[in-house]
């Protein structure tokens, strides 16, 4: 028995109505964020997913071409000059620390008359070029501009900066000479030169004790031009393979594209002539076989010469000092120390490694993906070889977050229990607008002043010599993981004080009246029953903070620094302090540089797919425990 | 019990000294936060408010305000003055004083003139996405509120709105310019290569193609509509759920359609409250600069939007400044001097004041609204 309709009530009116067009009018603009997030997500991929089969050509490219195996000496070789560049600037640390005195002396004489040749130049550069000019000087303007350069000068001489290590006399004789001084002298005030002497035969003095080190650096120096030399010979050879190569591709790319074109061409005459142009397009295979046979019998000569320089440094490296007397020089011979045996394992790994490598072994999709989720570089627009890793970006962007809560979770927290446990009415009606207000400050606005003001005050605060203990002070960078941190703190304290507020207002009144019965006493009441009935709720804004501090742009490309590269963690919480490019900040920097499709363009795309998983991840896990609240 | 006194302890209860150090704690903790909001804005005002106002009266220089963005040259004539132009003033300077040389001449891009372009295409840009935002928010918001029942598309719906919620911005910066930029399609004569798909219309020769709006004002309004109506339609909702359901069932009751109800009896009432709660939605579209990057800003343009267009529809179709981009140029590109600080810290200090009164206005309207309508 067929199901029968249910018979409709003979008042309603059937058909299309005006109503039911009011109402699917309605429900396909409800429909339209669905589709929005499709779009989002469809997008995305579409220009996102032909990324990997583009970088794995690449790296077929990369492999068949020889380039991967040039840079299987060249990291070695980059490795051994890292290490010569480490000994060199312990060598010159331990000079210049033992001469600091005259160093210093001479830093700050010139520092003196650097600042008085500021101060003056404007004036002083007119009146040289009014007399250089040849034409008659207009002597009246000419008096008006000594005028004004007198003015100027006794204005520098009375803004000198100080000079703790030169003696009164001397920074008085200095002072009297600047003041002495012709508007066209160009030699050095006497006092500089003298100083520059001293610690130029200071210098001398300190380097003869020092003489056999600096023979073990130049012999260890030396000893890797042998390597070198293969490794610029090598590179020439695979170069032109690679551009062959990728010239071929271009080509065949346009021949497929004619022959779609005739494809689709209706008018025969048209077919004909597409085709033809396709056929002539067609690329001849480059020679690959060629020079990698030339490649190949290198692979004796270039064991060879990795085993010599194993040999040779590990002679040399024996010699080398245990120890030297300033503390910057010894931390960086105890890193060379340190270095060394990782140089030399890599030395004998190398020979083995060679002999292995082969052109022909093929390229897997999935070895693409692994080299984007694992690749420690992300090199692009370069000569030799573009590289998609997106760790140092990953790295980048956690560090960034981690300062930020750290930072952002105390205080945030903190303010909410202090408003709602502790504070009077009218102190919660003056801090709830400004933490509101804080949140109304466009995040370009908080980058601008990161640029300006924060990045400046970092640095100098870092400079301060009793602040020397903390690891990474005094900072190189002005702009650096640190700095961004703060103001993305300042930027996701609002978020968490707002939502962790509400979660200790959602804690049922019975709980703290009960514990009040009880004689527990305030703050009892709040550590010990509200704050733990409210940990769901605090949970939720910290990770709502994240999100909004992993998505969050304009302030990590302004301020994190933007060096793509993975920090250098052997200086501890000190690695804090040093720039790092994001996730968010990569795909804002270089989306509007890249030519449309290409393998760049598509990399892009996939790193804003891992982000918008992340945050959509850790934006999931929030709304979970916030359905879990237990009240 | 001999003495009931006994049992009542005197001073201060155990652990006070302790309960002291944590209360003075965390109200250092709030006080830290709003002191460094406070010493942030203090900065920008004092830095910024100069640049915009004066001491003699009409006290508002409103050349920073009305003047185009102009490169900034900076020289000494041969009498030593130190002379500070816009390129159009330095160009007249120059054939004024053709004969005289000058000295010590530097550039500073962007930081002569004034900001008219960037502050006018803001304004554009918000009132285009602020429309579009609000005809699909509250429509959005209406169905929510007064037609859906229980249903797996609502479900949808509602996670739908979740998830685009917490898109970061430079992601809907990515899904404009794949979009809007390269992909929406376009009433056009001549295709574009890249065009994803093209579909003839047999009238002369007009195609449908799929190649986008390239970057315009239009493109970067629905990327910043995108962005914002999750925003817009949880605040419309909530502002619909206000009204008291009594006033639809007195409607419905007198023989109103569904539609004639929502158009007589909720739309009137709770238009206020949408209007007030998209002021701070129109504070954040303001201010977002990822989104617009790549989808719609210019760093420079001679021109106002609206000068030298061929038609009114053009406008749509033509590149604009914006703000928080001025901004960011400002900060990014331009190493920072003396010579700078000007357009610097005066283009932050204007946009600062612009979104400020704009969340600080819709907090003023919500506590008014509030006190006013009484359900």
């Amino acid at each position: 028995m067929a199901a029968k309709a249910p018979a409709l009530h003979r008042f309603t009116r059937q058909g299309i109505s005006l109503e039911g067009g009011i109402r699917f009018f309605f429900a396909s603009n409800a429909g339209l964020t669905i589709v929005i997030l499709v779009l989002i997500i469809a997008f995305l991929l579409k220009e996102g997913l032909g990324f990997f089969p583009g970088y794995r050509r690449e790296l077929e490219v990369y492999r068949v071409a020889g380039l991967e195996f040039v840079d299987l000496s060249r990291g070695p070789l980059t490795s051994h000059e890292q290490l010569a560049s480490v000994l060199n600037r312990a060598y010159y640390a331990e000079i210049n620390g033992r001469a600091a005195k005259e160093l210093k002396r001479m830093l700050e004489s010139s520092e003196l008359f650097n600042a008085y040749s500021e101060g003056v130049a404007p004036p002083r550069d007119l009146i040289l070029k009014n007399l250089e000019n040849g034409v008659d000087p207009n002597s009246e303007m000419l008096v008006q501009l000594r005028e004004r350069f007198a003015e100027r000068q006794a204005r520098a001489l009375n803004s000198l900066p100080p000079t703790p290590h030169l003696t009164i006399p001397e920074r008085a004789a200095l002072v009297a000479d600047l003041r002495r001084r012709e508007v066209t002298a160009t030699e050095d005030p006497a006092l500089v030169t003298v100083l520059a002497d001293e610690y130029g035969a200071a210098r001398q003095r300190f380097a003869e004790p020092l003489s056999g080190f600096r023979e073990v650096i130049d012999s260890f120096e030396s000893a890797g031009s042998d390597l070198s030399d293969l490794v610029m010979d090598m590179t020439e050879t695979v170069t032109v393979t690679k551009e062959a190569i990728q010239r071929a591709d271009i080509l065949e790319k346009d021949r497929s594209s004619l022959l779609a074109a005739a494809a689709n061409t209706k008018d025969p005459a048209e077919r004909e002539r597409l085709t033809a142009d396709a056929e002539a397009a067609l690329a001849e295979t480059p020679d690959i076989a060629g020079p990698m046979q030339t490649l190949m019998a290198r692979k004796p000569d270039c064991a060879a010469t990795h085993a010599a320089l194993r040999e040779a440094l590990a002679g040399i490296t024996a010699k080398l000092p245990s120890s030297l007397t300033r503390p910057e020089a010894n931390r960086l011979l105890q890193a060379a120390h340190k270095g060394t045996p990782i140089l030399l394992a890599e030395l004998a790994a190398a020979p083995a490694r060679i002999n292995e490598w082969r052109s022909d072994k093929p390229v897997p999709l999935s070895m693409a993906i692994r080299r984007f989720l694992t690749g420690k570089d992300w090199v692009t627009g370069g000569e030799w070889q573009d590289f998609y890793g997106i760790l140092p970006l990953f790295v980048g962007s956690l560090m960034v977050s981690v300062v930020a809560l750290i930072i952002a979770i105390p205080l945030g927290i903190g303010a909410a229990i202090y408003v709602n446990q502790f504070s009077a009415r009218l102190e919660q009606s003056l801090i709830k607008p400004v933490i509101e207000f804080i949140q109304a400050i466009p995040s370009v606005v908080l980058g601008f002043i990161g640029i300006l003001v924060l990045g400046t005050v970092l640095r100098e605060v870092s400079q301060v010599e009793w602040l020397a203990w903390v690891p990474g002070f005094p900072i190189e960078e002005r702009l650096n993981i640190f700095t961004a941190g703060c103001l993305l703190a300042l930027m996701s304290i609002p978020t968490i004080f707002s939502l962790a507020e509400d979660a200790l207002n959602n804690v049922p009144a019975a709980y703290a009246e009960a514990s009040d019965a009880l004689g527990a006493s305030r703050f009892q009441t709040t550590f010990r029953v509200i704050v733990p009935a409210a940990y769901s709720g605090m949970l939720v804004a910290v990770l709502l903070g994240l999100g909004r501090v992993i998505g969050e742009t304009m302030v990590v490309l302004l301020v994190a620094g933007n060096r793509i590269k993975i920090p250098d963690f052997s200086s501890g919480i000190g690695s804090f302090f040093q720039p790092a490019h994001t996730l968010t900040g990569i795909i804002a920097q270089e989306l509007g540089e890249v030519p449309l499709g290409s393998v760049h363009y598509r990399a892009l795309f996939v790193v804003g797919i891992l982000l918008f998983v992340i945050v959509l991840g850790i934006n999931a896990t929030a709304h979970r425990f916030f359905n879990r609240t237990p009240i | 019990m001999q003495n009931p006194e006994k049992l009542i302890r005197k001073g201060l209860p155990r652990g006070h000294l302790k309960d002291l150090m944590v209360k003075l704690l965390l109200g250092a903790a709030t006080y830290g936060v709003v002191i460094i909001a406070l010493l942030l804005f203090a900065k920008i005002v004092k830095d910024g408010a100069p640049v915009l106002f004066k001491a003699e009266a009409p006290f508002v220089d409103f050349g920073f305000l009305l003047d185009k963005n102009e490169t900034l040259h900076v020289f000494d004539d041969s009498q030593g003055v130190r002379h500070q132009l816009p390129a159009s003033r330095y160009n007249e300077y120059l054939t004024a004083h053709a004969d005289q040389p000058i000295y010590n001449e530097q550039t500073f891009s962007y930081s002569g003139g004034g900001i008219v372009g960037p502050i006018v295409g803001t304004i554009l840009l918000t009132l285009g996405s602020m429309i579009l935002a609000l005809f699909f928010g509250v429509s959005a918001a209406i169905y929510l509120s007064e037609y859906a029942k229980q249903s797996p598309f609502i479900h949808a719906v509602r996670l739908a709105i979740l998830n685009l919620a917490g898109v970061p911005s430079i992601v809907f910066g990515l899904f404009g310019f794949a979009v809007f930029v390269l992909a929406v399609p376009v009433l056009t004569s001549a295709p574009a290569d890249r065009s994803l798909l093209t579909i003839p219309l047999f009238m002369g020769n007009y195609v449908i193609s799929f190649q986008g709006w390239n970057s315009s004002l239009i493109a970067g309004c629905a990327t910043l509509a995108c962005m914002i109506l999750p925003v817009v339609i949880t605040a419309s909702e909530e502002s619909l759920k206000a009204v008291p359901q009594g006033f639809r069932d007195a409607a419905l009751a007198m023989g109103a359609t569904r539609w004639q109800t929502i158009r007589k009896t909720v739309l009137p009432f709770s238009l206020p409250g949408i209007l007030t709660s998209s002021l701070l939605a129109v504070g954040r579209v303001a201010g977002e600069t990822a989104p617009i990057m790549f989808t719609a800003a210019v760093a420079a343009k001679d021109d106002l939007p609206w000068e030298s267009l061929a038609n009114p529809f053009d406008l749509l179709s033509s590149q604009v400044q914006a703000l928080p981009y001025h901004i960011y140029t400002l900060a990014a590109r331009i190493p920072a001097s003396e010579y700078t600080q000007r357009a610097q810290y005066g283009s932050v200090f204007v946009f600062l004041i612009l979104v400020a009164s704009l969340s600080f206005g819709s907090m003023l309207l919500r506590a008014k609204l509030r006190a006013r309508i009484k359900w």
